[in-house]
C-alpha cells in the first residue's frame, strides 16, 4: 500500500515537473512564433522595376481600375506600378509629377497625357534621362513617348454615332430636329476629339436615309482645367439653355458622364435629355439600370493595363515597341447591363 | 545515480527542491522578461524612423539654407557650412532604402534617395556656377534645385505621415499583442506558482514519508506490539539513520523482553516446586493426624470398653464409655451434614454428661425446650463447640458452681437457641472477635479442633445472612449469652 502511494507520489511529481517544463516550452514557442509573425509582416517582396503612373483624376474609378489592372499586369513582370500622387500630401500638376517621377529615377512612366507643350517638354526630359514614357488614354503626339495606349477615337466616334442613330430611330423626339451635344475638353487642343466628332458625324450621315428627323450635332466645351470645373460647366449648360436643352448628350469621360447624370436627375430632365456615357463605373451602371443613361461605352481596362506594361517591358528589353496599342470598347445598355455586372462579379471573384 | 541522490543529507535535498523550483520560476521569468523586452524594443523602433526622418528634413533644410546663404553672400563660411551640411545630408541619404517593394514607405524612401542625389548634384552645380559667376546658369540651377527641394520636402513630409500612420497601426497591434502576452505570462506565472507549491508539497511528502512510517511504527511499539517487520531504509540520509536506530531498538527491546519472560518462567517454576513440597508435607501431616484420630477406631475401641464394663458389671463405667462412643460417633457421622436441633441437643447432653463425669458434676445444665422446634434443621457441630467455649472460657476459671442453661423457643418465625452461662463473661473486644469470626489467638486449644470462628462461618453460610448469632455479656463475672436464630419455615418442609 505504502509502496503504491510512493509510486503515485513520484508519478505526480514527474507529471508536475513535466507540465512546468511544457509550460516553459509553450511560452518560448509562443514567443518565437510571435516574433516570426512580426518578422513576416516586415518581410517584403522586392521588385525589379518601378513604374510611375500619373493622372490628373487618379481618384476616379476609371483611373482606379486602370491603375489596378496596370498594377496587376506589372506584378507579373516583377514591376511595381505606383500612382505616385497617391501617397503625397500635396497636390501636384501632371508636369510636376512627371518631374518628380524623373527625379525619383523611376524605370518607366505611364501618364495621362495631353497635347500641351509642358507635357511634351516633360516627356522630353524623361526621354533625356532615359526613362520611357507611355501615354495612356490621352496622347501627346508630338512628344517622344514610346507608345500610346488607348482607344481608337474613330472607333469610339462611330460607336457613339451608332448609338445616336439607334436612339433616333427608336425613341420619339418632340422637336423637329434631334439635338446632339458632345462634351469636349475645352483645354485640350485635341485632335482625338476632332477625330471622334467627325467619326460620329460620318456614321450618322452615312445613315441619313434611315433617319426620320434631322440630327443637329454640336460641341460643348467643358472646362476641365481645374478641380471642380467640370461639374460647374455641366451645370451651366443646363441652367443657361433651359429652353433649348439637347436631346442627346454625349460624354467622353467618366466625370462628365457622372456629372450630366446627376444634373439630369436633379433638374428633372429624365426622359428629355438622353445620355450617352463613357466608362462603366458603379454610378453609371446604376444610371443605365434606372434608364437615365441610355448607354455607355466600356473600355477594357485590363487590356489597357496589360498594354502599358507590355510596352514598357518591351522597350526596356528590346529598345523599341509598338507606337499604338488600341484597346477594345463595348457598349453597355439596359439590355446587357445585368449580364455585364454578373460577368464583372465573376471576374472579381475569380482571383 | 538515483541511490546517490537518495543518500544525500536532508538539508541538501531540501535545498535542491527549493533551488530547482526557484530555478524554474526564474527561467520562466527570464523568458517572459526577454519577450517583453524585445517587444518593447520593437515599439521603440516604430518611432525611431519618424525621428530619423525629422533629422533628414532638418539636414536638407540646412543644405538649402546654406546654399541660399552662399548665393546671397558668397562668403567662405557659408560655403564651408554648405559643404558640411551637404556631406551630412549625403551620409543620411546613403542609409535610405533603395529597393522597390509593396510598401509605399520603401518606395518613397527610394524616391527621396534618388531625388536627393539629383538635388545635391543640382546644388553643387549651382554653387559652381555662382563661383564661376555664371549668373544666368546659377539662377536656373537654383530654381531647379529649389523645385527639387520642394518635392523632396513634400516626400519627406508625406513619408513621415505615412510612416506615422503605419507606425500607429503597428503600435496598436504591438500593444495588443503585448497585452495579450502579458496576460498569458501572468496566467502562466500563476499556474507555475501553484504547480510549484504542489511540487514542493509532493517532494517534501516523499521526503518525510519515511518519517511518517517511523511514527506509525513507534505508535505500534508504544501500544506494545513488538511483532513488527523492520522498517525499510529508503535512503542513507538522517531519516535513514534514525530508521536504522529505531529498527535496532525494536530488536533489542524484543530481545530484552524475551529474556525477562524466560527468567520469570524459571522463577515461577521454582515457586511451584516449593509449593508442591509444602503441599506434600501438609498432606503427610494430615494423613498422620487422620491416622491418629481415626474415629472409627476410637469408637470401636470405646464400644469394646463398654462391653467389657458391662460384663464386669460396672454399670456407670459402661454408661460413661457408651456415651463417649455416641459422642464420637456423632462427630464422625454428622461432621459435615445438616442435622436437627434435637440431634444437636442430644450431642450437647452427651457432652455435658462426659464433662460432668470428668469434672464430677461441676456443671449444672438446664434445658428449657420447645419440643415443636426439635425438627428445625441446622448445621452439625454448632452447639457443642459453643458449650465447650462456655465451659472452657466461662466456667472453668470461676469460683463456685458453673451453670449452663439451654433454651429453645419460638420467636415469631424464628427458632431461637439460647445458651447462657454464669461464667466470667467476656469483654467487648472478645465479643467483636467472635462476631466477626476472626479467630482469637488462644482459641487453638479447643478440644476437637472446631473453633468459634468455624461455627460462626458455617452458621452464616447455612442461614445465608449475617445476623444469625448474637453474643452478649453484661460484664466481668456476669456470664455470657449466645443466641442463635434459625429460620423455622424450613421445618415445615422437613
Amino acid at each position: 500500500m505504502k509502496k503504491v502511494r510512493g509510486y503515485l507520489n513520484s508519478i505526480i511529481i514527474w507529471a508536475i515537473t513535466g507540465v512546468l517544463v511544457c509550460l516553459t516550452g509553450l511560452l518560448i514557442f509562443f514567443f518565437i512564433s510571435y516574433s516570426k509573425t512580426l518578422r513576416k509582416t516586415e518581410q517584403k517582396e522586392h521588385y525589379d522595376k518601378y513604374y510611375a503612373m500619373i493622372s490628373t483624376d487618379s481618384k476616379s474609378s476609371f483611373w482606379q481600375s486602370l491603375y489596378k489592372s496596370t498594377f496587376e499586369a506589372g506584378k507579373e513582370k516583377n514591376a511595381y506600378v505606383d500612382m505616385i500622387s497617391e501617397n503625397l500630401s500635396k497636390e501636384y500638376s501632371e508636369t510636376e509629377l512627371m518631374e518628380i517621377a524623373i527625379a525619383s529615377g523611376v524605370d518607366g512612366i505611364i501618364v495621362e497625357a495631353n497635347e500641351s507643350d509642358e507635357m511634351t517638354e516633360a516627356i522630353h526630359k524623361a526621354y533625356e534621362m532615359g526613362i520611357p514614357v507611355v501615354t495612356l488614354n490621352t496622347d501627346n503626339r508630338k512628344s517622344e513617348r514610346i507608345s500610346f495606349v488607348g482607344i481608337s477615337n474613330y472607333e469610339l466616334g462611330s460607336e457613339y454615332g451608332k448609338l445616336v442613330l439607334s436612339m433616333a430611330t427608336s425613341k420619339p423626339f418632340p422637336d423637329e430636329s434631334i439635338k446632339v451635344v458632345v462634351l469636349v475638353d475645352a483645354n485640350a487642343d485635341d485632335l482625338g476629339q476632332n477625330i471622334l466628332f467627325s467619326a460620329m458625324q460620318e456614321t450618322i450621315e452615312s445613315a441619313s436615309k434611315v433617319i426620320v428627323k434631322p440630327i443637329e450635332m454640336s460641341m460643348f466645351l467643358v472646362d476641365e482645367s481645374s478641380n471642380f470645373s467640370v461639374e460647374e460647366s455641366v451645370r451651366n449648360m443646363f441652367i443657361e439653355n433651359r429652353n433649348d436643352l439637347p436631346d442627346i448628350v454625349v460624354c467622353l469621360n467618366e466625370i462628365d458622364t457622372t456629372s450630366v447624370y446627376q444634373t439630369v436627375v436633379e433638374y428633372n430632365d429624365v426622359g428629355l435629355v438622353n445620355i450617352l456615357g463613357y466608362y462603366d463605373s458603379e454610378a453609371i451602371l446604376k444610371g443605365i439600370e434606372r434608364n437615365v443613361i441610355y448607354a455607355t461605352i466600356s473600355i477594357d481596362a485590363k487590356q489597357m493595363g496589360q498594354y502599358c506594361i507590355d510596352a514598357l517591358s518591351e522597350y526596356l528589353e528590346y529598345g523599341n515597341t509598338s507606337q499604338y496599342f488600341v484597346a477594345d470598347v463595348s457598349v453597355i445598355n439596359s439590355s446587357n447591363v445585368s449580364a455585364y455586372r454578373e460577368e464583372e462579379e465573376n471576374e472579381n471573384k475569380a482571383p | 545515480m538515483k541511490t546517490k541522490l537518495r543518500n544525500l543529507p536532508l538539508q541538501v535535498k531540501m535545498m535542491g527542491i527549493t533551488l530547482s523550483v526557484n530555478l524554474l520560476v526564474f527561467m520562466i521569468n527570464i523568458v517572459l522578461l526577454f519577450s517583453i523586452n524585445s517587444m518593447a524594443d520593437k515599439i521603440d523602433t516604430v518611432y525611431r524612423a519618424n525621428l530619423e526622418l525629422n533629422e533628414l528634413s532638418a539636414s536638407i533644410k540646412a543644405v538649402q539654407d546654406n546654399m541660399t546663404e552662399f548665393l546671397n553672400t558668397k562668403t567662405s563660411d557659408a560655403l564651408e557650412d554648405y559643404y558640411k551640411s551637404a556631406q551630412e545630408y549625403e551620409e543620411m541619404v546613403e542609409d535610405l532604402d533603395s529597393g522597390v517593394s509593396e510598401k509605399a514607405l520603401d518606395r518613397m524612401q527610394r524616391s527621396i534617395k534618388n531625388m536627393s542625389y539629383i538635388y545635391l548634384n543640382e546644388v553643387e552645380q549651382t554653387i559652381e556656377a555662382k563661383r564661376g559667376r555664371n549668373v544666368e546658369k546659377y539662377r536656373e540651377r537654383y530654381d531647379d534645385a529649389t523645385k527639387l527641394y520642394g518635392y523632396i520636402n513634400t516626400y519627406i513630409y508625406s513619408l513621415n505621415n505615412e510612416q506615422f500612420k503605419e507606425n500607429s497601426e503597428n503600435y496598436r497591434g504591438l500593444v495588443t499583442s503585448f497585452r495579450r502576452f502579458e496576460t498569458a505570462g501572468n496566467l502562466i506565472m500563476i499556474v507555475v506558482i501553484f504547480a510549484n507549491a504542489l511540487l514542493i508539497l509532493k517532494l517534501t511528502e516523499q521526503l518525510i514519508r519515511p518519517l511518517r512510517n517511523l511514527k506509525g511504527m513507534a505508535d505500534e511499539v508504544a501500544k506494545g506490539n513488538f511483532e513488527i517487520a523492520s522498517l525499510p531504509v529508503e535512503a542513507e540520509d538522517e531519516i535513514g539513520v534514525v530508521t536504522k536506530a529505531f529498527n535496532k531498538m525494536v530488536v533489542s527491546i524484543q530481545d530484552y523482553i524475551e529474556k525477562m519472560r524466560k527468567s520469570a518462567e524459571t522463577e515461577r517454576e521454582l515457586k511451584e516446586k516449593e509449593l508442591k513440597m509444602e503441599a506434600h508435607l501438609k498432606d503427610a501431616q494430615l494423613k498422620y493426624l487422620q491416622a491418629q484420630i481415626n474415629p472409627h477406631f476410637l469408637f470401636n475401641t470405646l464400644n469394646a470398653g463398654a462391653q467389657l464394663a458391662m460384663m464386669e458389671g460396672a454399670d456407670r463405667t459402661y454408661e460413661y464409655v457408651q456415651v463417649m462412643a455416641e459422642f464420637f460417633r456423632y462427630n464422625v457421622k454428622k461432621g459435615e451434614k445438616t442435622v436437627t436441633i434435637g440431634e444437636e441437643l442430644e450431642l450437647v447432653d452427651n457432652y455435658i454428661y462426659i464433662l460432668n463425669v470428668r469434672f464430677s458434676g461441676e456443671i449444672h445444665y438446664e434445658k428449657e425446650i420447645d419440643s415443636s422446634l426439635l425438627n428445625v434443621p441446622m448445621p452439625a457441630m454448632i452447639l457443642q463447640p459453643i458449650i465447650e467455649n462456655c465451659v472452657n472460657h466461662g466456667i472453668r476459671d470461676m469460683m463456685g458452681e458453673g451453670k449452663i442453661k439451654m433454651s429453645v423457643y419460638r420467636l415469631d418465625d424464628v427458632a431461637c437457641i439460647c445458651i447462657e452461662d454464669n461464667g466470667i463473661g467476656m469483654d467487648q473486644e472478645t465479643i467483636e472477635h467472635l462476631m466477626n469470626g476472626t479467630p482469637i489467638s488462644s482459641s487453638k486449644k479447643s478440644s476437637n479442633g472446631i473453633g468459634m470462628d468455624n461455627v460462626m462461618a458455617r452458621l452464616k453460610l447455612f442461614v445465608g445472612s449475617e445476623d444469625v448469632m448474637s453474643v452478649e455479656s453484661e460484664g466481668e463475672n456476669k456470664g455470657s449469652k449466645f443466641k442463635i436464630y434459625l429460620d423455622i419455615k424450613e421445618t415445615d418442609d422437613v
